[in-house]
């Protein structure tokens, strides 16, 4: 059924399984979504969508999908069973599409569309699916559901009245979408992510388990029977690099928001945190400052903390091409003869695992940043937000 | 369903050209529970349209909002609307889901087999169930409120899921199976302290309760205060919503504070002119030093 809004929703990325799709049909089937739109999306969104993040997305969708409809089209239920045929299921891809995409009907226009849907309903009285001319399922006419016409008149799904629309066009859950710039809370609910507890590391087991130890000497007949397990530790050890230079002023209460929800998830065995300014160099500051010789040696890093350490660095890598590139530095601090790019290079030879966070990285391909595409290209980069920030974590626990 | 529900957007409209068959379809349908809301819950078209929904389709209903919008009292009020049990299993950040089904009391049963109690070979004597069990177990159709389930540990959603979706469980001590009866209908409350695992989100059917418009409003207010003075009301809500729309709020307030402000409001005789002049009460509905400040600083 719908197939095409199932393939919307897709396409605006959210993730429906074709339980949750069965799920909605079943609702349908019993008539929950009785006959209004209104109610049909209320239904849909219900069953489909799981978390109120997405509803902006199910709303562009739904409004994609159902805006063509007027209120006083009145479609008869027969018509309606021939369209939402479920074996279709199977049928849809992209290569039938393409193929009795062949020959298309000439593009017309609503109006024309319209008045042929009204004849043809009056002609109409059998099934099609496949034809050129009736309303059925796959077929070249402007009228049906998984046609290959563009632009036609969407039967099946639903019919409605302008109300629902009226929801949808406020896009009331816009400030729910979960791609905006984040707060202190959020960021400390995506640093959760970073967990990997110790027991399943290879280590002695060390702890009396009281639980376990009361259970087998129960089970054992009252003979007592210590057990010992693996404490249970998170294991993950965090160095955070982040840019203090004259281009982050703009993003400093972010950049405070984070480090301070890094500092509140206190369930990392150890978070160490450097700044640098602009790019990494032959040496790291110990405060936001960057203040010369209140520092310590990029080297010393690499040799003290091991490569198990994942490392985040933020920054908005606006660099100036030198700035990367250039062996002497256009730089107030030393760089040990080195350029910023190889330090950048440096790091990711040392450490298993780094992300950068950028609070203004273009979206897609952005050449013209020079810097920034570098950067890009040698470490995984992803946009400062939650959804970013989620990516981000998930790439540091990959594992490899 | 059963009878005719007004839908707020207004114009309804048929689709269905069979009439005939369209209200045979109607009529056995009227067999079925349908959640209407009750006397002292005032819940959205869309809410109880949601609550249908997951009670017709036998899924989970998991409910998210702002807090005080009544996610917790939504329960209650199914159970009282539809006339069954409530069971309500309050989780905290310690629960694991295994204490949601049973729990074999294995000290009891130690002490009784060194006591020489009788029976001690019946474990099943030392089995007692959880408040899922309990639900499973109950003769007629209850209603199962699993309250902030985001509380728990990570991973305590997905150690539901066999239980959820099949409604039954092992108890592996004595062999045996528990299996609904009839099929509870479970409520799920979250704060969205934690996110949910999506194989657990997939099973359920969700409902996100956005913050009452005025209208709304009103309307709970006046199921709690049927009494309650016009011109009152209609200032102490111009006000609240007016401090809601602060931006720098830490915490906006919510339905319950309105409410306990617009008692404490009754009890003190604060007139509708000096609610225009002043913010009588105001700790009721700002907890926070900070937010006091931001509305000092308005006013």
């Amino acid at each position: 059924m719908f197939i095409d809004f199932f393939y919307a929703l897709k396409a605006k990325g959210l993730k429906i399984s074709l339980n949750e799709w069965l799920t909605l049909q079943d609702a349908l089937n019993k008539d929950l979504a009785k006959n209004s739109l209104a109610a049909f999306y209320y239904v849909a969104r219900a069953v489909l969508v799981k978390n109120e993040t997405d509803y902006d997305k199910f709303d562009l969708a739904f409004d994609e999908c159902f805006k063509g409809i007027n209120s006083n089209d009145i479609i008869s239920k027969e018509m309606l069973r021939w369209l939402n045929k479920e074996e279709l299921t199977d049928l849809v891809n992209e290569d039938l599409r393409s193929m009795l995409n062949r020959e298309e009907e000439p593009a017309l226009s609503k109006d024309e569309i319209e008045a042929k849907l009204n004849e043809r309903k009056k002609e109409q009285d059998s099934e099609h699916n496949g034809g050129n001319y009736w309303i059925g399922t796959m077929g070249k006419t402007s009228f049906g559901n998984t046609g290959a016409n563009l632009g036609g008149i969407r039967i099946g799904g639903m019919s409605g009245h302008q109300s629902a629309f009226a929801v949808l066009g406020e896009r009331k859950y816009k400030d729910f979408r979960d791609d905006r710039i984040i707060d202190n809370r959020q960021f400390q609910l995506a640093l959760r992510k970073l967990r990997q507890f110790s027991t399943r590391l290879d280590i002695p087991r060390t702890e009396l388990d009281i639980n376990g130890t009361i259970d087998k000497t129960c089970t054992n007949g009252g003979f007592l029977q210590i057990v010992m397990e693996k404490p249970r530790k998170n294991a993950v050890k965090l160095l955070l690099l982040m840019d203090s230079g004259g281009t982050m002023i703009p993003y400093t209460s972010l950049l405070n928001e984070l480090f301070q929800s890094v500092h509140k998830a206190n369930h990392y065995k150890d978070v160490k945190c450097y700044y640098f300014h602009n790019c990494i160099y032959s040496h790291l500051y110990k405060t936001p400052e960057c203040e010369n010789g209140d520092w310590i040696e990029t080297e010393w890093l690499f040799r003290n903390l091991e490569s198990d350490y994942k490392v985040i660095i933020v920054g908005d890598a606006a660099m100036a091409p030198e700035e990367l590139y250039s062996e002497s530095g256009n730089y107030r601090g030393p760089n040990g003869g080195l350029s910023g790019f190889m330090w950048l290079k440096l790091l990711k030879q040392n450490y298993r695992k780094i992300v950068w966070l950028n609070p203004k990285m273009a979206p897609g391909h952005a050449p013209w940043r020079e810097a920034e595409t570098a950067v890009k290209n040698l470490l995984p980069m992803y946009k400062l937000t939650v959804a970013g920030l989620k990516k981000a974590m998930d790439e540091l626990m990959l594992r490899k | 369903m059963g009878q005719e529900t007004k839908h707020s957007f207004g114009v309804r409209f048929l689709w269905m050209v069979n009439i005939t068959a369209y209200f045979i379809e109607r009529n056995m349908d009227i067999s079925m529970s349908i959640f209407t809301g009750t006397d002292d819950y005032v819940a959205s078209e869309e809410l109880k349209l949601s609550v249908n929904v997951a009670v017709s389709l036998g899924k989970p209903l998991l409910i998210k909002g702002e807090p005080g919008t009544g996610k917790t009292r939504l329960a209650a009020s199914v159970a009282e609307s539809l006339n069954k049990k409530l069971i309500i299993w309050n989780i905290k950040s310690t629960t694991k889901a295994q204490e949601g089904l049973y729990a074999y009391d294995t000290i009891r049963r130690l002490y009784d087999g060194q006591f020489g109690e009788e029976g001690v070979s019946d474990i099943a004597r030392y089995i007692t169930l959880g408040k899922l069990g309990e639900a499973f177990r109950a003769e007629e159709q209850v209603v199962l409120l699993i309250d902030e389930i985001d509380k728990a540990d990570l991973e305590f959603p997905n150690d539901l899921l066999w239980e959820l979706d099949q409604m039954e469980f092992y108890i592996h001590e004595t062999k045996s199976l528990v299996k609904a009866k009839q099929r509870p209908i479970v409520i799920i409350t979250s704060n969205a302290e934690k996110e949910l695992p999506d194989a657990f989100l997939r099973r359920l059917v969700f409902h996100y309760i956005d913050f009452p418009d005025a209208g709304l409003m009103e309307k709970i207010v006046r199921t709690h205060y049927p009494d309650v003075e016009e011109n009152l009301l209609k200032s102490a809500m111009d006000r609240f919503y007016e401090i809601r729309s602060l931006r720098d709020l830490r915490k906006k307030p919510s339905t319950s504070e309105l409410i306990d402000w617009i008692k404490a409001l009754q009890i003190g005789g604060i007139s509708a002119e000096q609610l225009k002049k002043s913010l009588p009460f105001i700790g009721v509905i700002i907890k926070k030093d900070e937010d006091l400040d931001v509305i000092k600083n308005v006013h």
